[in-house]
């Protein structure tokens, strides 16, 4: 099948791909921009492991046809460092261990990101309804709550 | 979860998309959000020869006042309309129904027409194509019956939308697009009651606009889940109340949801007659992560509960 040029702009860096029509933006990212940050768990849209930011928006990349992100920006977990420092959700995520295997991990931190880019000062509750988009099957979710709230703190 | 082969095509307009229907001879899908049709193409439950994008159609994305009725593209999601201030001010049930779809960043991509139009699901049924051969196909996939009522050759999938109960309770209507020409119809008209084939809608038909009459109207909306996020309902029951009358609708159990209309609010014994009557109806059988006992005991439960506080004091 005839593939299709696609163009948009990934962790800043503006990038023209030839794509198979029925290739989803997880694939896209990782096997050939070797983005392998955001991960393929269910691959059914249920888990968010794969969670990217396109257009200011957490999407499950698992579910998105690489077709659809014509001419969008797009944000994986590699992009979040700046000048060389870490998120500082990155930063909380490890000083409160809440990280087991780290699977949903990069899952987790972008769909933070979304909320700490549309909700400067979430409360608990607003982070506890965000991150119950992700499914994390080692731990609880405590640490991870306690790494948003601590983020949003240290960003404020 | 690799995809099957298809092409990709992006629809302009409606009329642009029924022709691009057209061209594929009908082997084509209308794609929205994606969080319904993908997961079901992935397990081979869809084969497509092509998907045609609807997301870039600006007319199917607008939330508007129009003679009477809020006007809903089909294209909104669900997240834009939970914040919406007219539907906030207007549709307690609707807001309710949208804040218990799935979790929120479902919400952010899911639209309301795909709400609307998802599959109806079963344990038997949502399953991957390696699964399904195993197991053999059931009555839903083209087989002789049902997998889950052994000699049955009736489908009972459960409708899962959320919202469609809510919208129904309101009087909502759809209007529909598709080489026929344009209709609209009441949204509880939409169901053909058979879960192999959920809607009453011709190939190529587009649903384009979610019409709900703009009246202030109290209500709630009560679902059943195991988790408190994701989960599709294994009840749902929303209530309206629109000048001083009810309208109940359920959900969740079987093909279609099912309307419910009370006269007076105020008469006790009617609410538990109504509660016992939908009880009675729902048909739940062990398709579902709950017992079917259990399910329908709740039905009557979640229509007391929500009409409880769709006329709580000081609401609405």
């Amino acid at each position: 099948m005839k593939t299709m040029k696609v163009s948009f702009n990934v962790n800043s860096e503006d990038v023209t791909l030839d794509v198979r029509p029925y290739e989803t933006l997880l694939e896209t990212l990782r096997e050939r921009l070797f983005l392998t940050g955001a991960k393929e768990a269910c691959g059914l849209g249920a888990c968010g492991a794969c969670t990217v930011i396109v257009n200011g928006i957490p999407l499950r990349s698992c579910l998105v046809l690489t077709p659809e992100v014509e001419g969008a920006t797009i944000m994986t977990v590699e992009g979040l460092r700046e000048d060389g420092n870490l998120h500082p959700l990155q930063e909380t995520f490890m000083e409160k261990g809440a990280v087991q295997c780290g699977f949903c991990t990069s899952g987790m931190i972008m769909t933070a990101k979304a909320l700490l880019d549309r909700n400067k000062r979430p409360t608990k509750k607003e982070i506890v309804t965000t991150i119950s988009s992700n499914v994390c099957r080692c731990t609880g979710y405590k640490k991870i709550v306690e790494a948003v709230e601590e983020a949003a703190k240290r960003m404020a | 979860m690799i995809l099957p082969q298809f092409e990709y095509k992006r629809a302009r307009s409606v009329a642009d998309a029924v022709a691009l229907y057209k061209k594929e001879k009908g082997k084509a899908l209308y794609l929205a959000g994606g969080t319904d049709l993908i997961p079901l193409v992935k397990l081979r439950l869809r084969e497509p020869k092509a998907v045609i994008d609807l997301k870039g159609i600006e007319d199917l994305k607008i939330i508007a006042t129009r003679g009477g009725s809020l006007s809903v593209g089909a294209n909104a999601t669900l997240f834009d309309l939970k914040k919406d201030p007219v539907i906030a001010a207007h549709f307690p049930a609707l807001v309710e129904s949208l804040d218990a779809t799935a979790c929120e960043t479902l919400q952010m991509r899911g639209t309301l027409g795909g709400n609307i139009l998802q599959g109806a699901r079963c344990l038997e049924y949502n399953q991957s194509l390696e699964w399904r051969k195993a197991r053999g196909f059931c009555f839903k996939m083209g087989g002789k019956e049902c997998n889950v009522v052994k000699g049955a050759k009736v489908c009972f999938a459960n409708y899962c939308s959320d919202n469609a109960p809510s919208l129904i309770s309101l009087g909502a209507q759809v209007r529909l697009m598709g080489p026929g020409g344009e209709r609209t119809v009441k949204l509880e008209s939409l169901f053909t009651g058979d879960a192999r084939a959920p809607f009453a809608m011709e190939g190529g038909e587009v649903l384009t606009h979610i019409l709900v009459p703009l009246k202030k109207t109290k209500g709630a909306y009560e679902k059943l889940r195991v988790r408190e996020s994701m989960d599709y309902p294994l009840v749902g029951a929303a209530v309206s109340v629109i000048d001083g009358k009810v309208r109940i609708c359920v959900g969740g159990v079987g093909a279609a949801p099912r309307l419910y209309v009370l006269g007076d609010i105020r008469d006790a014994a009617s609410v538990r007659d109504v509660a016992e009557k939908a009880s009675a109806d729902a048909k739940p059988v062990a398709n579902a992560t709950l017992s079917p006992a259990y399910r329908k005991k709740m039905v009557g439960t979640l229509i007391k509960r929500a009409l409880k506080r769709a006329l709580a004091e000081g609401k609405g």
